[in-house]
């Protein structure tokens, strides 16, 4: 597969099925492998459409500084487009953040600001928009706010799982600034009503719900309920120990919040059992034969969004990057930053909001469907 | 009916310093009304208006109870009620 720049391979990662975790042969387990993309997380893709929607609205260019408050992903996705693009990247984050992410940001030639540890994310908010008001030639893209967030999963992440899993029943991911959540939410929302979609929420350390007021909670402001179906709450140790599932079973070596949202699935899943609501028929593969679900939509996600975009700024690619049937090929590789979470030591250390569960996709109940799992840090 | 009912550290100043606490009820409505003779002023920490206050999450078995009736959730014994506060996504 040959792309033009890093930015090209953005996107249309590969969605693998776990055979051994799944419940049953009626209940099936796929995870989307986010670690595909150019800087190994989910995060790049919010990254492209905010820098590509400021640019568009003239907020920047080149030489323009970029600024952000994030925990460690974002910044990273952020500071490696911003270096492509030509932007300054400047990234606040809590100071307990891990040694190793720290590293990496700086590696990508991003400037790190730190907040007080026991302030969590909501201090390093706090700390950015301050920085932003001091320096009214900054762009802050705010991730909890930035419709671009969601609307990147809207017309990559989602249409991608569509393309792929025809017969998707449910997508669990991990709730963070919500954007999966909300993007693909609504997308599977559009073209399958009756799919449910559920948030795994991860539940910090003591330390972060210690210092949390009540009437000051923090709800980032793309978070729309109403595309939610239900929310799971997971324990930090049943998230560290569906991952360790993840591994000794399916050989998929990922981040504790892909084991929160896999712990959500399988939730769903008994849920679904318990109730008697379980499938009729086998949802076998990802072929959508004898499904009754509708046809699977033209594959358009991010790729094809991209050549428009880049038909603008340069050659166009021309065809030929995916095999027959849209499914990438190439080996399942270790999610190396979701490695990092998982030996960043017990759970959440710090203040929360560092690991947003990964998204897995569909869990059945209903007959032919597949649920999808995901999971993302802030 | 028991109930087991985690309180977040900032209500514990309400429950003797409890971090979980046993209560009754049919519905999550009877729970509040429970624990608020137990330990009084509860209730209004967690509820306004009849609602569950907006930066205040509850689980039920791990599931946010405004997905499963809100307050008049039903219970059953054995069922395990968790109050956090919104950390990220709470209800608007």
């Amino acid at each position: 597969m040959r792309y033009d720049s890093l930015l090209d391979s953005l996107g249309g990662t590969p969605l693998v099925g776990l055979p051994r975790l799944s419940p049953s042969p009626e209940v099936r387990l796929w995870a989307k492998l986010e670690d595909r993309n150019p800087t190994g997380s989910i995060k790049d893709r919010a990254a492209f459409f905010m820098i590509e929607q400021a640019e568009k609205d003239g907020l920047l260019s080149p030489g323009c500084t970029i600024l952000e408050p994030t925990s460690g992903n974002t910044g990273i996705s952020l500071a490696m487009v911003a270096k492509l693009r030509g932007y300054r990247m400047v990234c606040v984050m809590p100071e307990n953040t891990s040694h190793e992410r720290k590293t990496l940001l700086a590696m990508w030639g991003a400037e790190v600001h730190y907040s007080d540890a026991a302030g969590g994310s909501n201090e390093a908010v706090r700390v950015a928009r301050r920085m932003a008001e001091e320096n009214p030639d900054w762009v802050m893209l705010y991730q909890y706010g930035n419709q671009a967030n969601a609307r990147a999963h809207y017309e990559t992440t989602g249409p991608e799982l569509l393309a792929d899993l025809p017969e998707i029943t449910h997508f669990v991911a991990g709730l963070g600034t919500t954007g999966t959540l909300m993007g693909v939410g609504r997308y599977l929302r559009e073209h399958k009503p009756d799919v449910r979609i559920v948030a795994a929420e991860p539940r910090y350390g003591e330390l972060v719900y210690g210092l949390r007021n009540l009437d000051e909670g923090f709800v980032p402001e793309l978070y729309d309920e109403s595309v939610l179906t239900t929310r799971f709450s997971v324990p930090s140790d049943a998230a560290l120990r569906r991952t360790r599932d993840l591994l000794h079973k399916e050989g998929i070596f990922a981040g504790i919040s892909t084991g929160g949202a896999l712990h959500a699935a399988l939730g769903m899943a008994r849920k679904a059992e318990q109730a008697g609501r379980a499938p009729t028929s086998r949802s076998s593969s990802r072929t959508p034969g004898g499904s009754t679900s509708p046809p699977a939509p033209t594959r358009a996600p991010s790729r094809r969004r991209r050549s428009a975009w880049r038909a603008s700024s340069g050659p166009d690619r021309g065809p030929g990057r995916r095999g027959p049937g849209g499914v990438r090929g190439g080996r399942v590789r270790c999610p190396s930053r979701d490695r990092r979470s998982v030996t960043e030591a017990g759970f959440p250390r710090g203040t929360g909001l560092r690991y947003v569960p990964p998204q897995v996709g569909s869990c059945p109940e209903l007959g032919n469907g597949e649920p999808v799992i995901s999971g993302q840090s802030v | 009916m028991a109930i087991e009912v985690r309180i977040p550290t900032i209500l514990r100043n309400l429950t003797n310093d409890e971090k979980v606490v046993k209560g009754s009820g049919d519905t999550l409505s009877d729970l509040v009304t429970d624990l608020d003779q137990q330990y009084p002023g509860i209730a209004e920490r967690l509820v306004d208006g009849g609602k569950l206050r907006r930066f205040i999450n509850v689980y039920l078995n791990d599931e946010d109870v405004r997905f499963v009736g809100g307050l008049e959730a039903k219970l059953s014994d054995g069922d395990n009620v968790t109050v956090l506060p919104a950390v990220a996504g709470g209800s608007r």
